[in-house]
């Protein structure tokens, strides 16, 4: 009755092989260009002062607990240049975007505010269309005080004058407390 | 176990040492053949014994207290055709369907036999043929929600996935020409790969359809089933044009058939779908970036012999679909701004083709072979083998330019293999029934950003199940009862962390149906069963934000199984155009799988989001569905829909008292009510056309879980609508020409069950057109 069954067999048995050669693919290699933001780094240099602080999630969204760096500056204390840098640890090696980002510094807005610190902080560079970007910032400190600072990276924002709601995507939004003392 | 061997040797064992039965009835239809028109008042008669049947107005005749092995000369006759006897032997209840054609000579006779395929015992509903002509062209979803008891979980107006009374995604089957559709259906946002234009029939089956379509069928099954090929040589087809004006899309799709000889040698099918739409309208500004482009190909062929049928079919399914731009927000302080925009922000309101970031890209390939080889009249080997690659590509609204700017965020490969091998049997002591086993080989792979992890599957199952039917005894009876076993290895997650997590997981179904037919109308049906899910990989191991909800998701590795317990009772009636059903439900899930708000906000890079953690409760679903469409006047019928839900699970409150809170996403009250008019029919034929005006009504959802909504319920609205058809002769080809004409009042509202209810209005007023030339005739008889 099964006269047929030996050919069915076979044309079963070639497809399984198919799909396995398929399937051995490399894991990892989609092309994809999935970006992760994991690493934000505030580079400070003064008078007596060089220091770096990070707000650090390698492992990304969830999992273990964001390390953040608490900013100290002196009081009463002028002319503090920061430098901005972002970063993916997640890969290996790290990936830093801050180049990127300046290379398309027109579609990019970093914004900071300040909430209870007594500093201030103006912008020390303008994008390739001469508006605000915010890459490189000068901090001017006050008396000894507690607070915190909000930065965000803003992508294509429709108003770059509206420092408050430029529009456009979030990329990052982070804040790290900030002591004066 | 052993005891369920030994019964089933027992109740199979061929009863030779049995009187003779006669209790056997011969069933079916006369038709006139061609048109496929009843032929009212022919007569069967069995010569000798002086048993005989007039046909009914539907051509129906039954014939009963007939014996078994027992040769019987059948006489059908009518004044316009041909007598026709044929010698006939029953083993069983047979069902035979008997075609007379009348042309000038007057002396062509064709038989059909029909093998009976039991209704299911669960509520089951199929898409009136009127509605799957004119849903054409939109997705599946727009077909089913019709349906009582079928709603949509939407993202957006492009995205919507099917939900059986309250279940959906990783609940439910979706099944195309016999193989249960594996895509990425945990995501909310992952619409079913199917083409519906390749379904001639879609048929819903409401409450656990585990025996047949495994565990992820607890909730029930959406299942496509394609006309059949040719059964006579020659060729026919179809051409099919729609245009929409909402979003100017078109639509074109065209199907050919072909059988180069006679019955026993192959036959063929292609069939193909194009689709282009831009962007929607909402009644006051355009939905910026919800355009689709999408193009399908189907090939089917099959291969007669003697006592074996092959199936090879392949099948391919290719869309891109725009994310409404207004939709995309990174952090929660903008998820908030956008959802208190009174008119949606970031939106680009104007009518534009282009699709662009964000979108996906989704294709889905299948391959199946199903060959059946009949030992004997009785018995029957049914295997299957199914090959499917679903590849998913996720393309996010990104910083970078140049050649990293055109390639995709994420994307999702999964292989699946499924072997399935069943033994069916026709009736036995009016027994009828299969059992089988299936293995699934499952491979996934997400790579960089996933909110899943890579993993692969393996999956087994045995099954049995048996239906018991002896007209005209009054009562039906089925059985069936399914062992499954998954084995998963989650390998590496969306950071490229390496989980190395293997999870595994058994258990067992059952089900049991009862029918009483109360008289050839009016049946009652009770249908109970036990279901077992395992926890899905997405559920077990997710982990991110799922920005359009603005929560952060984790999945929990500990979960077990759900356990479902599933009871519906169905009272249907059908009488000429009078049709009621009444379906009433109680779907208890024991350890159901549901996302948990949790106490603190979980800080990323983007900022704090709510925390949801996959958690585990009983819940009760239940409800009822409602049809009743009942002739007026003439040709008016009245059509009126209604489908009700309550859902809940239980819960604790902050001082431990348990208490029963509402699940979230289930589907506020729906009614659905119109008037359906029927063109006068002409010399018995078909009515031509038809026009069918009708409201639907969706309540507001006030049973909302207590950590409450981001956004208060959309209001209630209704929704008015018009469905009309009409069938042309085009020379020798036949045209169906069809209009649809959906929210005819440009009413703005908003669903709660579209996610996308946080940032824009649906869209509004949308007029399609649709045409449909027949070209030769369908050789299936």
């Amino acid at each position: 009755m099964f006269y047929n069954t030996k050919s069915t067999a076979k044309g079963i048995a070639a497809l399984l092989l198919l799909s396995a050669t398929f399937s051995a693919c490399d894991k990892h290699d989609h092309g994809t260009e999935g970006e992760l933001i994991t690493t934000i780094q505030v580079h400070l240099t003064g008078p007596g002062l060089d220091k770096t602080f990070l707000w650090n999630d390698e492992d990304g969204d969830g999992g273990s607990v964001p390390a953040i760096d608490t900013i100290v500056l002196p009081p009463l204390t002028g002319s503090i240049t920061c430098e901005l840098s972002v970063f993916d640890r997640s890969k290996d090696p790290d990936e830093n975007i801050t180049e990127e980002i300046e290379a398309e510094s027109a579609d990019h807005l970093f914004t900071y505010t300040i909430n209870g610190a007594d500093f201030s902080i103006t912008y020390a560079d303008q994008d390739a269309n001469g508006k605000n970007f915010g890459l490189k910032t000068l901090w001017v400190s006050d008396q000894p005080s507690t607070g915190s600072l909000n930065i965000k990276l803003f992508h294509e924002p429709s108003d770059k004058g509206n420092l408050n709601s430029p529009g456009g995507d979030e990329d990052f939004n982070v804040v790290f407390p900030v002591v004066i003392r | 176990m052993r005891h369920l061997f030994c019964w089933s040797a027992l109740l199979l064992l061929p009863g030779t040492v049995v009187a003779q039965d006669c209790h056997l009835s011969l069933r079916g239809h006369v038709y006139e053949a061609g048109i496929n028109t009843p032929l009212a008042y022919a007569t069967v008669s069995i010569k000798g014994i002086g048993k005989g049947a007039i046909a009914d107005e539907n051509g129906y005749f039954a014939i009963t207290d007939l014996c078994e092995n027992t040769l019987y000369t059948v006489e059908v006759s009518h004044v316009e055709c041909a007598h026709y006897t044929r010698e006939l032997k029953l083993t069983e209840n047979t069902q035979i369907d008997f075609l007379l054609e009348h042309d000038k000579v007057l002396n062509e006779v064709l038989i059909r036999e029909r093998a009976i395929a039991p209704p299911p015992t669960q509520a089951a509903v199929t898409v009136d043929k009127n509605d799957l002509e004119n849903g054409r062209g939109l997705n599946l979803g727009e077909t089913l929600k019709k349906l009582p008891g079928v709603s949509l979980l939407q993202t957006g107006a492009t995205i919507a996935k099917p939900v059986i009374q309250g279940l959906h995604s990783n609940r439910i089957a979706i099944v195309n020409n016999n193989v249960v559709l594996e895509g990425q259906q945990w995501g909310s946002e992952h619409a079913p790969e199917v083409d519906p234009f390749t379904a001639d029939r879609i048929q819903v089956i409401k409450g656990a359809a585990g025996i047949r379509y495994g565990v992820g069928a607890m909730g029930g099954a959406v299942v496509m089933t394609p006309a059949p090929l040719r059964k006579t040589a020659g060729a026919n087809g179809w051409l099919s044009l729609g245009g929409f004006s909402n979003g100017l899309g078109g639509v074109a799709a065209g199907s050919a058939d072909w059988r180069p000889g006679a019955t026993k040698g192959p036959a063929f099918r292609l069939q193909g779908t194009l689709k282009r739409s831009g962007n929607l309208r909402a009644p006051n500004y355009w939905l910026g970036n919800t355009g689709a482009a999408e193009g399908n190909l189907f090939a089917m062929s099959t291969w007669a012999r003697a006592r074996q049928h092959h199936e090879l079919s392949a099948s391919y399914f290719n869309l891109k679909l725009g994310v409404m731009r207004a939709a995309h927000v990174g952090s929660l302080e903008q998820l908030t701004a956008a959802i208190n925009a009174a008119v949606p922000a970031n939106n680009d309101s104007v009518f534009r083709w282009a699709i662009q970031r964000p979108y996906q890209q989704v294709q889905h390939s299948t391959l199946k072979y199903n060959g059946i080889f009949h030992w004997n009249e009785k018995w029957k080997l049914n295997t299957q083998y199914s090959l499917q690659y679903n590849h998913r590509l996720e393309y996010d609204v990104v910083r970078k330019t140049g050649a990293a700017a055109t390639r995709p965020q994420v994307s999702f490969d999964l292989w699946t293999n499924t072997l399935d091998a069943a033994i069916e049997h026709e009736p036995i002591r009016h027994w009828q029934g299969s059992t089988g086993i299936q293995g699934v080989y499952q491979y996934n792979t997400v790579g960089r950003g996933g909110f899943i992890p890579d993993y692969t599957g393996l999956s087994g199952a045995l099954w049995w199940s048996e239906r018991w039917r002896r007209y005209p005894n009054p009562w039906e009876v089925e059985f069936g009862a399914r062992y499954d076993y998954r084995w998963n290895h989650a390998t590496t997650d969306g950071s490229l962390r390496n989980l190395d997590t293997v999870v595994y997981f058994g258990g067992l179904s059952a089900t049991l149906g009862l029918i009483y037919h109360l008289s050839e109308q009016f049946s009652l049906t009770a249908h109970s069963s036990t279901a077992f899910r395992p926890p899905h990989v997405n559920e077990l191991f997710a982990r991110g934000v799922h920005f359009a909800a603005g929560t952060y998701e984790e999945g929990f590795s500990g979960l077990q199984p759900e356990r479902g317990w599933n009871n519906n009772l169905n009272l249907l009636y059908q009488h000429g155009q009078t049709y009621a059903a009444l379906t009433l439900y109680y779907n208890r899930i024991q350890d159901y799988i549901y996302l948990n708000p949790g106490k603190e906000q979980v800080l990323t890079i983007r900022g704090p989001f709510p925390a949801y953690y996959y958690r585990q409760a009983d819940a009760t679903l239940r409800g009822v569905d409602a049809s009743l469409n009942l002739p007026l006047h003439k040709n008016w019928i009245l059509e009126t829909r209604a489908s009700i839900l309550r859902a809940g699970r239980r819960a604790k409150d902050e001082v431990g008292n348990a208490y029963e809170d509402w699940l979230p996403l289930i589907s506020p009250d729906r009614f659905q009510y119109g008037l359906r008019y029927l063109l006068p029919k002409y010399k018995g034929q078909e009515s031509k056309g038809y026009v069918n005006v009708y409201a639907s009504t969706v309540a507001r959802q006030i049973r909302i879980p207590a950590e409450g909504l981001l956004k208060a319920a959309p209001a209630a609205f209704t929704l008015f609508n018009l469905d009309a058809g009409y069938k042309v002769q085009i020379g020798k080809f036949p045209l169906e020409i069809g209009i649809n004409l959906q929210n005819l009042g440009n009413t703005a509202y908003r669903n709660y069950l579209n996610f996308f209810r946080l940032f824009a209005d649906e869209p509004g007023f949308n007029a399609g057109l649709r045409m449909k030339l027949l070209l030769g005739k369908t050789g299936n008889n």
